[in-house]
């Protein structure tokens, strides 16, 4: 009897110590992927992932003694989310009509209803407009090489289609990875395009053909792990030494530029090649993956395959997480981790239970974005003001309340162009390389590049220049080419000033003056300002609302 | 003073008046009696300013340039290639026979040869030679342009103190900015080249290019409508802006006082570049660097502490200097531009008396191998490459530092990244230890406190 007992203790005590290991090992986000999830997990709606996004926030905004903001006004929901997810305001009769539903879950359903007649944020258009130019951007680093200009239609296609039709994530960067070059390459030079054959081949372009920018880009997008600075040493403050840098390199190895003008000509690609020699040196080094494992290399399976297998891995952890961690960040303006590619041991996640969480439910459903967009913006954490409204809500990583981002460009020209209902001329300057770029988009665009830090977007003298003085804004708030300024300034009847004024906001801020504002606007646009003319009075109003911060940034 | 042998000895032709300019001239009472003495009335006001401190013009050269074929040749080597190198005004130092004209100066001039950084990514580096630091984590180091702005700027002047003339920021956009230091010392960039301008132009577009876009109110609008729309503006922000504490904000309403300072100045005529002779246009060269040196005087005699000229590329190549193919046909022209622009640069400052008050700076973001390579290229090298430091604060004619024959690596006086920045405050009067707050909390140093400073070729 006794010996059974002591056989059961010590199995128990064998079994406890093994479960503790596990444990510990899990605690430190910063190991590499174990094989294998502990089984059995509850796979979460986007629903009950909001509530949990919110109960690991509040706990530790609670356990830090600090107040939250309160929830903003549907007004403030409305132009955030509009922004985060059309790229763009809304109309002034979309505000009109979302302030006086009643409907208690308005907001839900201003992002995605399940039914399907209601019209959605994330079925709009302006979702895949926007999201093609959010991941474009990420993707395509900015580049003068003249080659990626012309495959950039192609990327742009292939892209815009696999947004469209809400690709999983692991899929598309699957694809991406694994796309044929080689003397197949799309080159574009005289043919019409076809959207079934477009295929990314600028991400390659982009990075100049090289192995080490592939192994660089690659690894920043894809696993959030910036490893450049192994490139020539090892890495001074994470664990990358310049060995294992190039081992990552050699899965591009096999990539090549052929002809004259390096990667301006076609590539060219040993598709099993699998080693190269560190450049400077003598050494050569075989293709390994970042957690130090050596690849099963199968012979049907061609090398860069065998890479983006193993980064759309089931189990490869930061996979998962690097892509919950630029999503995250792309709605709260920071991510969890900070900044979202550079994750290693002196930079540690604000709350790594919750992107564990985040990266295992994405996971479990099937790396669906629009699915992770429903929890993000479904949460409480996202609906809370931008208006500090005490003290101890200094800390951005605690999200306790809603960070105040700056726009990128197309969303500041789009908004722009929503806002004044500019009459643009729509004629591309080149159809063939991008259908939507006009000219008076493309000037635009060039004068206000995207920054990476959007928490702290610097509005440059140049841009303020641009914005009070610029000749799309002249226009814009010109009542001959502003369809907005005309409407409200000529269609007088039944509309007092204080109505004007009203619509003004609405078209712009995306809410009602306050009584305040609207007092001692209403007063400047009835005296008539400088030029003692009503309708030059309300184009200077225009002119004040267009140009201010609240205009120029998402709150 | 500026008499004819002044010219001569430089191999410089003497500046004719135009009629025209004659008369401008006259008209502002600058020109004095004697034909030639008219340069040295122009010297006045800036020059002999009591208040006048130390101004920075640091000339960027984007890509990394190679020592090996500019300021530390290897003829004979090799390595070498098929340059010469030449004599210059300060005895013993030799350079490119494509820097003829900056030659003479080299006894204003200190090379150095023995600048060791071991970044050798353009992004990395860039960043490291215009901060002192590496780039880590949660830190916004500034730029040194930015630190010198805050250091020697004043608050009410109407032009910014940090201005960036034709800029490639792209390797790393945030060595051009002014980090944790914030949005008053960011710089006003003209011509910014990161971005392919879509509508054409090229680096030799300067005249538009070189320009502040949008400086004026378009001419629907009057003054006074003008002036009311910014007061609405203000009064309408107020309290988003209080009510919204952070950067963002902040900056853009620090951006907006700064644009209407512009506008309403004086000193926005700096920019008005034909106000110059078409002899001296000349002198600096018809592009982009060339005219942008000339914008850098004028915005320096106007009071600006920190100009930067970048020079990346000539005719659209936007970053020239990383001759991994051709280096030697590329190095040449880049020189011959570079030649112009910064020796009319010294002698148009020395002309004006500015130039015991201007450090300039020469520098890229490394070096280039000494190896070349199968395209008749050569590669990124940090390991062993050449700086130079001129004007006001350094005692010229010296070279700091060398390297091994075969330029391979350092073998006297390793400089590093906050050794030369650490020199240059020194040389601009700026104590470099001095602490700023940070964005993280903790005082951060302009230059870390290990550096070691090159003192002997300060001038207290």
């Amino acid at each position: 009897m006794k010996g059974h007992w002591l056989w059961l203790a010590g199995l128990s005590v064998l079994w406890l110590a093994g479960v503790a290991k596990l444990a510990t090992a899990d605690a430190d986000p910063c190991t590499p992927p174990k094989q294998g999830v502990p089984g059995g997990e509850a796979v979460l709606s986007a629903e009950a992932l909001a509530a949990r996004i919110d109960a690991i926030l509040d706990a530790r905004l609670a356990a830090e003694k600090v107040k939250p903001a309160p929830l903003a006004d549907d007004a403030e929901f409305m132009r955030r989310v509009y922004l985060d997810l059309a790229g763009k305001i809304p109309l002034a009769s979309e505000v009109h009509d979302f302030l006086q539903n009643p409907a208690p879950d308005k907001r839900a359903r201003l992002v995605w209803s399940a039914d399907p007649q209601e019209k959605t944020l994330l079925d709009s258009a302006s979702y895949v407009n926007h999201f093609t130019n959010v991941w474009r951007a990420l993707l395509l680093p900015p580049s003068n090489n003249q080659q990626v200009q012309v495959s950039l239609g192609d990327f742009e296609i292939w892209l815009r289609k696999r947004i469209g039709s809400n690709q999983p994530y692991d899929q598309l960067v699957l694809e991406l990875l694994t796309t044929p070059l080689g003397s197949a390459t799309p080159q574009m030079r005289n043919q019409p395009m076809d959207p079934e054959k477009a295929k990314p081949v600028a991400f390659y372009q982009a990075n100049e053909l090289k192995p080490e920018n592939l192994a660089a880009a690659t690894s920043r997008l894809f696993l959030g792990v910036k490893l450049e600075c192994a490139q020539c040493h090892n890495h001074p403050h994470a664990q990358w030494t310049r060995n294992q840098f190039w081992e990552f390199a050699a899965f591009f190895s096999g990539i090549e530029a052929r002809g004259p003008g390096g990667p301006a000509a076609g590539a060219y690609e040993a598709a099993d090649r699998r080693s190269l020699k560190i450049p400077g040196t003598d050494k050569m080094v075989v293709a390994r993956f970042l957690d130090g494992k050596e690849p099963q290399w199968r012979p049907e399976v061609r090398t860069r395959a065998t890479l983006a297998q193993w980064i759309t891995a089931e189990n490869n952890q930061y996979f998962a997480r690097a892509a919950v961690n630029r999503l995250w960040a792309h709605f709260f303006g920071v991510g969890l981790v900070d900044p979202v590619d550079d994750l290693n041991d002196q930079n540690p996640p604000s709350h790594p239970e919750l992107l564990d969480e985040l990266a295992r439910q994405f996971t479990l459903n099937h790396y669906d974005l629009k699915y992770l967009i429903r929890a993000l913006t479904g949460s409480k954490a996202y609906q809370r003001s931008s208006a500090a409204s005490d003290p101890s809500q200094k800390d951005p990583r605690l999200f306790a309340r809603m960070a105040v981002k700056g726009l990128s460009p197309e969303q500041l020209f789009d908004s722009l162009i929503q806002a004044t209902g500019y009459m643009e001329d729509k004629t591309p300057t080149n159809p063939r390389l991008n259908p939507v770029m006009t000219a008076p988009r493309a000037q635009f665009l060039a004068r206000f590049a995207s920054q990476e830090k959007r928490t702290e977007y610097h509005t440059s003298i140049l841009q303020a220049l641009a914005l009070m003085n610029g000749k799309f804004i002249a226009d814009a708030t010109s009542v001959e080419h502003s369809m907005t300024l005309l409407a409200i300034a000529e269609y007088s009847y039944k509309r007092g000033t204080p109505e004007r004024i009203e619509e003004l906001f609405l078209s712009t801020l995306t809410r009602m003056p306050t009584p305040e504002e609207s007092e001692s606007l209403v007063r400047y646009v009835e005296s008539g300002g400088p030029r003692h003319e009503q309708k030059a009075a309300l184009a200077d109003v225009f002119w004040a609302l267009l140009n201010s911060a609240e205009f120029f940034l998402n709150h | 003073m500026a008499g004819s042998s002044f010219y001569a000895s430089r191999g410089l032709k003497r500046p004719e008046l135009s009629r025209r300019d004659w008369l401008r001239l006259a008209s502002a009472g600058v020109v004095g009696a004697s034909a030639s003495g008219w340069l040295e009335a122009l010297a006045s006001a800036a020059a002999t300013d009591p208040q006048r401190r130390r101004s920075c013009i640091l000339l960027w050269m984007t890509g990394g340039p190679s020592q090996m074929d500019t300021f530390d040749l290897k003829p004979g080597h090799a390595n070498g290639g098929p340059y010469k190198d030449i004599a210059t005004s300060a005895p013993g130092t030799r350079i490119s026979e494509h820097l003829p004209k900056i030659a003479r100066y080299m006894d204003r001039s200190v090379i150095v040869r023995s600048m060791q950084t071991k970044e050798g990514d353009h992004g990395q580096a860039t960043f490291l030679m215009r901060t002192g630091y590496r780039p880590q984590g949660p830190v916004d180091y500034p730029s040194i342009g930015a630190l010198v702005a805050r250091e020697l700027g004043n608050e009410t002047s109407e032009l910014p103190s940090f201005v960036s003339i034709a800029p490639y920021r792209f390797f790393n956009p945030a060595a051009f900015g002014s980090g944790f230091l914030g949005p008053q010392f960011a710089p006003l960039i003209v011509a910014d080249m990161g971005f392919p301008n879509p509508m054409g132009g090229g680096a030799n577009d300067y005249e538009q290019s070189l320009k502040v876009q949008d400086l004026e109110t378009s001419r629907e609008v009057s003054k006074a409508q003008a002036d009311a729309r910014i007061d609405l503006l203000r009064g309408l922000e107020k309290k988003f802006v209080m009510q919204h504490p952070g950067a963002a904000p902040l900056s853009h309403q620090t951006a907006y006082d700064r644009a209407v300072r512009l506008m309403r100045s004086a000193a926005s005529r700096a920019f008005n570049l034909e106000e110059e002779s078409e002899v001296l246009r000349d002198s600096y060269g018809r592009n982009q660097f060339g005219q942008g040196c000339l914008l850098a005087r004028r915005l320096v005699e106007r009071g600006v502490p920190f100009v930067e000229v970048s020079l990346g590329g000539i005719d659209n190549n936007a970053i020239g200097w990383d001759t991994h193919q051709q280096n030697f046909d590329i190095v040449k022209r880049m020189s011959q531009v570079l030649d112009s622009g910064w020796a009319t640069l010294m002698m148009d400052l020395q002309t004006r008396g500015l130039l015991d008050s201007t450090l300039i700076v020469w520098a890229g973001e490394f070096g280039r191998t000494p190896k070349i390579n199968p395209q008749r290229g050569r590669d990124h090298f940090p390991d062993a490459w050449s700086t130079v430091l001129a004007g006001g604060g350094i005692k010229g004619g010296q070279v700091i530092g060398k390297t091994s024959p075969d330029g391979m690596k350092v073998v006297e006086r390793p400089v590093s990244a906050p050794d030369f920045l650490a020199t240059v405050c020194l040389a601009l009067g700026i104590d470099y230890l001095k602490q700023n707050d940070s964005n993280v909390g903790r005082p951060i140093r302009i230059v870390d406190k290990t550096a070691k400073p090159i003192q002997e070729i300060v001038m207290a």
